[in-house]
């Protein structure tokens, strides 16, 4: 059980960290390039580690950045939502793929998270973005690896450091 | 949603190779086919309340039901969130600040000398032009115009969700900021405020596609309704006949109507008229003066009480007659 409550500390301290970055001003130029951190991160933690990010949390941590980055309530949480919801159920598939495997098949829900979000932003009478939209999609595919062994250290640091 | 995926993908286990799957494998009913409630029923029952309560949200909220006012709530405990991603900005800001040289600096305040010169000869003009006005007013037995103070304040360097068209200053009810109050910078209207929060306060740019701003042309003195597009270098104005005398390069301002913006405040500049005989307006877009992607500092216009009139603002009584131990703000 604590090892439970281990886990969950150090994933919201992670998170944490997503979400200040994902708020983190850029110049105008990188604007575009930035990753979705905080669906990267729960992405990870739903994948590696079983029953650690539920629907329910995807959706609490999604209306928390919708509060913090101004957004329409709920957007944020319905494609956290969504995207939780396919690595639940393509986990098994996911875990056994080669790392540049495991990337593209980030690169495709990331970038099918960008559609939705497109759907309802259009919907709400925005113009349609540019090219440069679809940028970060890109970097979180190839953000991916690098990410993936970051957090598999950060996990088993704080395990040993139990130990 | 990809729940038939499930039951194709059953058959040919690409990663049969380990235990993992196996329990996998166990949870698929035997006739392989997904029910309400095994555990993946329920999953996907739950995916669909989920989504059903963001689809609500979202809804409640484009409407400006409720949802703002939740919102507002949070935002206030969530103010220091935004102190900390505001930090490194400000630090890189002083850094490069105490990093220019003397040569940079006493060129930079030789230029602003040589502005604020011609500014105060420009205000000079101008108290003599209102003197004279007011007299005028005054002749005509005509309502005297409203007076306008103006407060500053500067914008937190925080990434908001670029659809949301919107920026964060850093003043809140604590400095008299009321919702609805308009918001200028150097060179024109940039937009409204929005939620108040105690310390900080969001800005409402022109830029969305829910604003409508009321405009007037400075040149001939048409008034039609400016609308956002989404777009942080464009105006539309969808109702401007087609017989109107626009050009390009005119000059909008705010017409006042509405009441939420003083009126004579540079908006935008007439970008190009389209005039398609078999349409009833014009399609005329107009380029906002106001840096709206890209400016620190703006300024809060206070109505101040009505030159002549009794009528006292609520806005500005606050400041004044409740004088708090620190006023320093």
């Amino acid at each position: 059980m604590s090892s439970r409550r281990e886990r969950l500390s150090t994933l919201l301290l992670v998170l944490t960290l997503a979400l200040l970055l994902s708020l983190l001003p850029l110049p105008d130029a990188l604007e575009p390039l930035r990753p979705y951190w905080t669906g990267l991160v729960l992405l990870y933690w739903a994948l590696e580690v079983r029953g650690m990010v539920s629907l329910g949390m995807a959706f609490l941590v999604g209306l928390l950045l919708d509060v913090l980055s101004g957004s329409l309530m709920g957007l944020n949480a319905l494609s956290l939502v969504v995207l939780i919801y396919l690595v639940q159920h393509f986990r098994a598939r996911l875990r056994f793929f080669p790392p540049w495997q495991q990337a593209l098949a980030v690169l495709g829900l990331l970038v099918n998270d960008h559609i939705i979000r497109l759907w309802i932003a259009t919907l709400t009478g925005e113009p349609l973005p540019g090219w440069e939209y679809w940028l970060s999609p890109l970097v979180g595919m190839a953000l991916w690896p690098w990410l993936f062994l970051l957090m598999d250290r950060v996990r088993a640091g704080r395990r040993q450091k139990k130990a | 949603m990809p729940g038939w995926a499930f039951r194709n993908w059953a058959g040919a286990n690409p990663g049969g190779n380990t235990g993992r799957a196996g329990d996998r494998m166990a949870r698929l009913s035997p006739t392989g086919s997904t029910r309400l409630f095994s555990p993946e029923g329920l999953r996907t029952a739950r995916l669909m309340l989920y989504l059903l309560l963001c689809v609500v949200l979202m809804a409640m909220d484009q409407r400006g039901q409720y949802v703002p006012r939740m919102r507002a709530a949070f935002e206030t405990m969530l103010e220091p969130v935004y102190h900390v991603v505001g930090l490194p900005s400000r630090i890189a800001g002083t850094v490069s600040e105490f990093s220019r040289s003397y040569a940079e600096v006493s060129a930079e305040n030789e230029f602003l000398k040589d502005s604020l010169m011609r500014q105060a000869a420009s205000v000079q003009q101008m108290q003599s032009l209102m003197e004279e006005n007011r007299r005028l007013r005054a002749l005509l037995d005509a309502t005297t115009g409203r007076d306008f103070e103006y407060r500053f304040a500067e914008m937190v360097q925080v990434n908001l969700d670029p659809f949301s068209h919107q920026v964060i200053i850093d003043r809140g009810s604590a400095d008299g900021v009321f919702t609805g109050q308009a918001v200028l910078d150097g060179s024109g209207v940039m937009g409204q405020v929005g939620d108040v929060r105690l310390h900080m306060s969001d800005v409402l740019l022109i830029s969305d596609p829910d604003h409508a701003l009321p405009v007037q042309l400075a040149r001939t003195g048409l008034r039609t309704v400016a609308f956002g597009t989404g777009e942080t270098t464009t105006l539309l104005l969808p109702n401007v006949p087609l017989q109107a005398d626009v050009r390009p390069g005119d000059l909008l301002v705010t017409s006042g109507l509405g009441d939420r913006f003083p009126p004579g405040f540079p908006v935008a500049e007439i970008e190009s008229v389209d005039r398609d005989n078999g349409e009833t307006f014009a399609e005329v877009r107009a380029r906002p003066l106001a840096a709206l992607d890209r400016g620190r500092e703006v300024l809060l216009v206070i109505p101040r009480a009505a030159v002549g009139g009794e009528i006292k603002d609520a806005a500005t009584e606050i400041p004044q007659d409740a004088p708090e131990p620190g006023d320093g703000s």
